[in-house]
């Protein structure tokens, strides 16, 4: 609902006009990938930020380059176990429910108030990728919120809105949404299996290369020229198990091979983001 | 001594040892014949109790009994104190009564075992489960009222609203209860209160002290 009682900016970021013979210097950089393709960002971790919710925990991982600063930001708070409301019906377990909510300033275009699509549907996946990994017949007759805030939701303001794809922003997103929501589930003491953590791999194609696709862990969209498919994979990585994978995208040629590498890499990926996660739990109880 | 082997800290899905070195206790899990950590905190192994009774005739050679393994245990502590416990069956609450009808009371647990719960915990005790005797001639309203703070235990994690709890022990009841005067009152048999104030007395389910 647009608020029409004050005079509002425009809905997204805007950029300076930039003519032909002006100077070219203003123009900015196209960003390159310099890290290794088998190496994800630095990402922060931390646990107990939020004293009112049972567990909460916090995750920043930062945009190369760019000293300080960070792409993703994201807050996650765990309510519970608590006792079901009385309308629902007896379950012998502990019922999850997940809520994934964009800040209204976390994305280039400003979001609404109220839950989209997008939202509701990254709240499904990070759902199935927290089923797998807790043990609900510990608590039956209970339930648990766990609310994910997307803070910063890891986009190049820079850049203009037709340019890049925002799915493959989410994919980002939602890896970070599964590593975040999982520590604060440890934090909260609800028996999990495993802690499980969320990663991504993309096949990209960059100009630098000719154009010959290549398989990249943790992609920047800013950083490629074209990203033909990504997958976000949720792995427990004691047991070697994914509790969720979303693959979109197309696959150049029709071989097999590259989707099992895209997942193989989706996996290393996850393991990267779950060394961050069991050192900063470990650091949270020591 | 095989604590030395355990970790001391234990993230969710650590392994911990196999089954026939531990059994799992509380926060921890067993997959593929091993122990595994289920939550986040510190580990903890704990001897169990020795079986009863020395042996019996001395002059015969026993070979040793094969001792249980130790339980071992991951308990949050040190990461927040605010960790939930849900009613087990068995377990001895204490909850207030908030509404009675012919048929049952309806309490609100508050504290199960040692632990202050966080959330707020519905429970009924049915009219059939208030004492053991003469169950027929049970009359809830000369058994609780509603404001008493009762000692009741598990029996059952009930229907989708509420766990169900009994007072058929002796040691169950009403351990607080206050007058229609408004006055705390004290026990005077099993089955009255009365008021210290007043002189009157008011028949509940009493807890025996």
């Amino acid at each position: 609902m647009a608020d029409r009682r004050r005079i509002n900016g425009p809905p997204g970021a805007t950029i300076p006009p930039i003519y032909e013979n002006g100077d070219a210097s203003l123009l900015k950089k196209k960003q390159v990938r310099t890290r290794p393709a088998d190496e994800a960002r630095k990402t922060y971790l931390k646990t107990g930020v939020t004293p009112s919710a049972s567990g909460s925990a916090y995750l920043e991982v930062e945009i190369p380059g760019q000293e300080g600063v960070s792409g993703l930001k994201l807050s996650c708070t765990v309510h519970g176990p608590r006792s079901l409301p009385r309308s629902s019906p007896f379950s012998p377990h502990i019922i999850l429910s997940t809520h994934v909510k964009f800040a209204p300033f976390a994305t280039k275009q400003r979001r609404g108030y109220l839950r989209d699509p997008t939202e509701r549907d990254l709240g499904v996946h990070l759902e199935a990728a927290l089923r797998g990994a807790i043990i609900a017949d510990r608590w039956p007759k209970s339930g648990v919120d766990i609310i994910v805030s997307i803070i910063e939701g890891d986009q190049d303001r820079e850049r203009s809105r037709s340019q890049g794809d925002e799915a493959w922003d989410l994919m980002n997103v939602l890896s970070g949404c599964i590593t975040v929501a999982s520590a604060a589930l440890a934090d909260a003491g609800i028996d999990c299996v495993d802690t499980v953590a969320g990663g991504v791999a993309a096949l990209v194609r960059d100009s630098a290369d000719n154009g010959k696709p290549r398989i990249v862990i943790d992609p920047m969209p800013s950083e490629h020229d074209k990203i033909d498919a990504a997958c976000c994979i949720a792995y427990l990585p004691s047991r070697d198990e994914i509790t969720n994978l979303w693959f979109k995208g197309d696959m150049p040629d029709g071989d097999m091979s590259t989707y099992f590498d895209l997942v193989q890499e989706g996996i290393a990926a996850s393991k990267q983001a779950g060394l961050v996660l069991v050192n900063g739990l470990r650091e949270a109880v020591e | 001594m095989a604590t030395k082997t355990a970790p001391s800290i234990a993230v969710p899905g650590q392994f911990i040892g196999p089954t026939s070195k531990y059994q799992a206790g509380p926060g921890t899990h067993v997959y593929e014949s091993n122990v595994y950590s289920s939550l986040l905190g510190v580990v903890q192994v704990t001897q169990p109790a020795k079986p009863p009774g020395p042996p019996k005739r001395l002059n015969i050679i026993v070979p040793p009994q094969p001792t249980a393994p130790p339980f071992v245990s991951v308990s949050p502590s040190g990461v927040s104190d605010k960790r939930e416990v849900l009613p087990e069956v068995g377990n001895v609450v204490l909850c207030r009564v908030t509404s009675i009808t012919p048929r049952q009371a309806v309490v609100t647990i508050l504290i199960c075992g040692d632990s202050v719960l966080e959330a707020e915990w519905r429970g009924v005790i049915r009219a059939q489960d208030v004492r053991a005797t003469e169950k027929d001639k049970v009359k809830i309203y000369e058994s609780f009222r509603p404001g008493d703070i009762v000692r009741a235990e598990v029996i059952s994690l009930g229907d989708q609203a509420s766990y169900y709890l009994q007072t058929a022990k002796n040691e169950l009841g009403v351990i607080m209860a206050t007058s229609e005067a408004g006055n705390t009152m004290y026990p005077v048999s099993w089955k009255e209160y009365r008021d210290a104030e007043t002189g009157m007395s008011e028949p509940r389910k009493v807890a025996k002290p």
